[in-house]
C-alpha cells in the first residue's frame, strides 16, 4: 500500500511533460498518482486522493512514444462536471465611483489535469482538484432561472507570481464603472472555458477578465469578456474540447 | 401471360366499377405506402432524430409517418375512383355521431394535441403528478396516452386528458432543487453549537450541496423531548441522489460526532406526597 508524503518532507511533482518509462510516480497535495507498465503495449493507472478516493484505469499505448503531461485546468470537474461558469465570491469588496476603473489580481481556483501525450495529440486522462473542500456550487440568481456555478471564496493577489502551488491561479480583473453612480463589486460571475491556462513549475496564471459596468436603455448591465495574458509561460492545453464556447456574458446588476 | 392475367384480371369486376386489378393496384399503392412510412420513420430517426431535442423529433416522426399513410390513402382512393366529396359529408355526419359515442378518446387525442403544443414537460423530464400520486420520467407524450418511466423503474401510461387537466410538477425544469430533514436535539444541547456542527459536516462531506444559497436552519418547534431544527440545502437539480436520501445521515452522523444528544421521547412524571 503506497502512502502519501506531507508537503513538509516532500517534493511535489511540477507541471509539465513526463515520460512514462517503466514506472512514474507523481506527488501532488495529498494526491499520489502511479503509473506502471503492465505489458509491452498497456499501463496501469492508479490515484489516491486527499478524500480517499482511489481511481484505477488500464490505458493501452498505440506506441512507446507516450508522454504524460500534467497541468492547470480550469475548477469545473470536482465533484461533478455541471456548468462552464465560476462564481467568486472576493474577500473585500471593491468599491469604484462613477466613470472610474479598477485592476485587482485574484487567486482563482484550479484542477490539475492529466493528459496523454500521443505525437502532437493530447488526450484528457484523469484531473485531480487539491482543495475540495474549495470546490462547491454556488448559484447566481434564482433557483428556476438562474445560472449554477462552480463557487469559490477568493483572495485578492500581489501580482501574477502571487499563486498557491496546485490550488490558484492568479487573474488579473479590470473593472470599469461607466455608470453615474458608484458601484461596490463583491462576487464575479463568467464563463471560464474561454481563458486559457498557463504554467511554470508549480505555479499557473490564467487569462483575465474585463468587466464594464454601463446603461443600456433602462437597464444597467455588467459586461464580462475575457482578455489574454501576455506571457512566455507554457499555455495548457484545453481539457475539454467538446465544451461550449461563451466568448462574454451579460447579467444585470443588483 | 402476365398481360393476358392483368387484362383478365381488369374485366373481373367485384362492385361497380372496382375490378380485382384496381383493388390489387390499391393494394399495392397502401403497403407501399406503409413501407414508405416505416422507412421514412427509421431513416429520420437513425439521421436527424438525434440531433433535436427528443420531443421534437418524436413529434416530426409522427408528423412523417401519418403523414405519408394519409398520402397514400388518398391515392389508393383515387386509384379506385372513389369520390371523396360524398365521403366527406357522410364523414362530416359520421364524425359527430362518433363524436359522441367516443368523447373520452376525442378528449385524449385533442388533449396530446395540447400537450404537444404547450409542452408542460418535456420527454426525459423527471415531474411529479401529485393528482395521481405518480412520480417518475416523461417517456412519451403519445397520441391518446402518455407514458411515465416511475423511479422503481415500471412504466405507466396515463391517458392524455387526465395527464392535461391535473397538476404537474417539474423535478428538472429548475436549475436547483431544494432537500431538507428535521432532527431534534436535547434541550441541554447548545442549539448555536448543534448548527455550526452540522454546517461544518455538510461542507465538508456533501460536495454537491449549494454554498450560495447557504444550508439553512430553523428552529421548528420545541417538541416534547426535543429542539426540532429544520435543515434546507439546495443542489443541482440532476444529483437529488447526493442530497436528499442522505441529508439525515449526515447530519445524525455530524451529531454523533460531536456528541450532541439526540433524545428519545420522555415524559416527566411528578408523584404526589402527602
Amino acid at each position: 500500500m503506497k502512502t502519501m508524503s506531507t508537503a513538509s518532507e516532500t517534493t511535489f511533482s511540477n507541471y509539465g511533460i513526463y515520460d512514462l518509462g517503466d514506472n512514474l510516480e507523481l506527488l501532488l497535495p495529498n494526491t499520489l498518482i502511479t503509473f506502471q507498465r503492465i505489458s509491452d503495449d498497456a499501463f496501469s493507472y492508479f490515484r489516491e486522493d486527499s478524500e480517499g478516493k482511489i481511481i484505477e484505469k488500464i490505458i493501452p499505448v498505440k506506441s512507446n512514444d507516450v508522454k504524460i503531461k500534467l497541468v492547470p485546468i480550469p475548477p469545473l470537474n470536482h465533484p461533478a462536471k455541471r456548468t462552464n461558469y465560476v462564481f467568486l465570491k472576493l474577500d473585500k469588496e471593491i468599491h469604484l465611483g462613477e466613470n472610474s476603473a479598477a485592476s485587482i489580481f485574484v487567486h482563482c481556483p484550479i484542477e490539475i489535469g492529466i493528459f496523454l501525450i500521443y505525437g502532437d495529440n493530447h488526450e484528457p486522462l484523469d484531473w485531480v482538484t487539491c482543495n475540495p473542500l474549495n470546490s462547491r456550487f454556488g448559484l447566481y440568481g434564482s433557483p428556476d432561472t438562474g445560472k449554477l456555478c462552480k463557487y469559490a471564496e477568493v483572495s485578492l493577489a500581489t501580482d501574477y507570481d502571487d499563486s498557491v502551488s496546485y490550488v490558484n491561479a492568479v487573474m488579473h480583473i479590470v473593472i470599469e464603472n461607466t455608470l453615474s453612480f458608484a458601484q461596490t463589486i463583491s462576487k464575479v460571475i463568467f464563463p471560464i472555458t474561454d481563458n486559457n491556462l498557463y504554467y511554470k513549475d508549480s505555479r499557473s496564471i490564467i487569462d483575465g477578465i474585463k468587466i464594464i459596468m454601463k446603461k443600456r436603455a433602462a437597464v444597467n448591465i455588467a459586461e464580462v469578456k475575457p482578455t489574454l495574458v501576455d506571457t512566455e509561460w507554457a499555455t495548457a492545453p484545453a481539457w475539454d474540447k467538446s465544451i461550449t464556447s461563451i466568448h462574454n456574458m451579460e447579467m444585470t446588476l443588483e | 401471360m402476365v398481360i393476358e392475367l392483368l387484362q383478365s384480371l381488369s374485366e373481373m369486376h367485384l362492385v361497380g366499377e372496382l375490378t380485382v386489378l384496381s383493388l390489387l393496384l390499391g393494394g399495392i399503392i397502401m403497403v407501399g405506402g406503409i413501407i414508405t412510412a416505416k422507412i421514412a420513420k427509421i431513416l429520420f430517426h437513425k439521421y436527424y432524430a438525434p440531433s433535436l431535442p427528443k420531443d421534437t423529433a418524436q413529434n416530426i416522426s409522427k408528423l412523417i409517418y401519418f403523414g405519408i399513410l394519409i398520402i397514400s390513402f388518398l391515392a389508393f382512393t383515387s386509384s379506385q375512383g372513389i369520390d371523396l366529396s360524398g365521403i366527406m359529408v357522410a364523414g362530416g355526419i359520421f364524425a359527430v355521431v362518433i363524436g359522441f359515442a367516443t368523447q373520452s378518446v376525442v378528449s385524449n387525442l385533442i388533449s396530446g394535441l395540447f400537450l404537444m403544443v404547450e409542452k408542460p414537460a418535456k420527454h426525459g423530464d423527471a415531474i411529479d403528478l401529485p393528482d395521481m400520486g405518480i412520480s417518475g420520467t416523461l417517456l412519451d407524450i403519445g397520441t391518446f396516452s402518455s407514458k411515465v418511466r416511475i423511479f422503481d423503474g415500471t412504466v405507466t401510461r396515463i391517458p392524455n386528458d387526465k395527464f392535461f387537466t391535473s397538476n404537474i410538477r417539474s423535478l428538472t425544469l429548475s436549475t436547483v432543487r431544494r432537500a431538507d430533514a428535521v432532527v431534534g436535539i436535547s434541550y441541554n444541547s447548545d442549539i448555536e453549537n448543534a448548527i455550526l456542527v452540522m454546517r461544518t459536516h455538510i461542507l465538508q462531506t456533501m460536495p454537491f450541496v449549494l454554498q450560495i444559497p447557504k444550508p439553512e436552519f430553523r428552529i421548528e418547534e420545541l417538541g416534547d423531548s426535543s429542539v426540532h431544527i429544520h435543515v434546507f440545502v439546495w443542489y443541482p437539480k440532476d444529483d437529488w441522489s447526493e442530497a436528499q436520501p442522505i441529508l439525515l445521515a449526515k447530519l445524525k452522523r455530524a451529531l454523533d460526532n460531536a456528541e450532541i444528544e439526540i433524545p428519545f421521547p420522555q415524559r416527566v412524571i411528578w408523584s404526589g406526597k402527602n
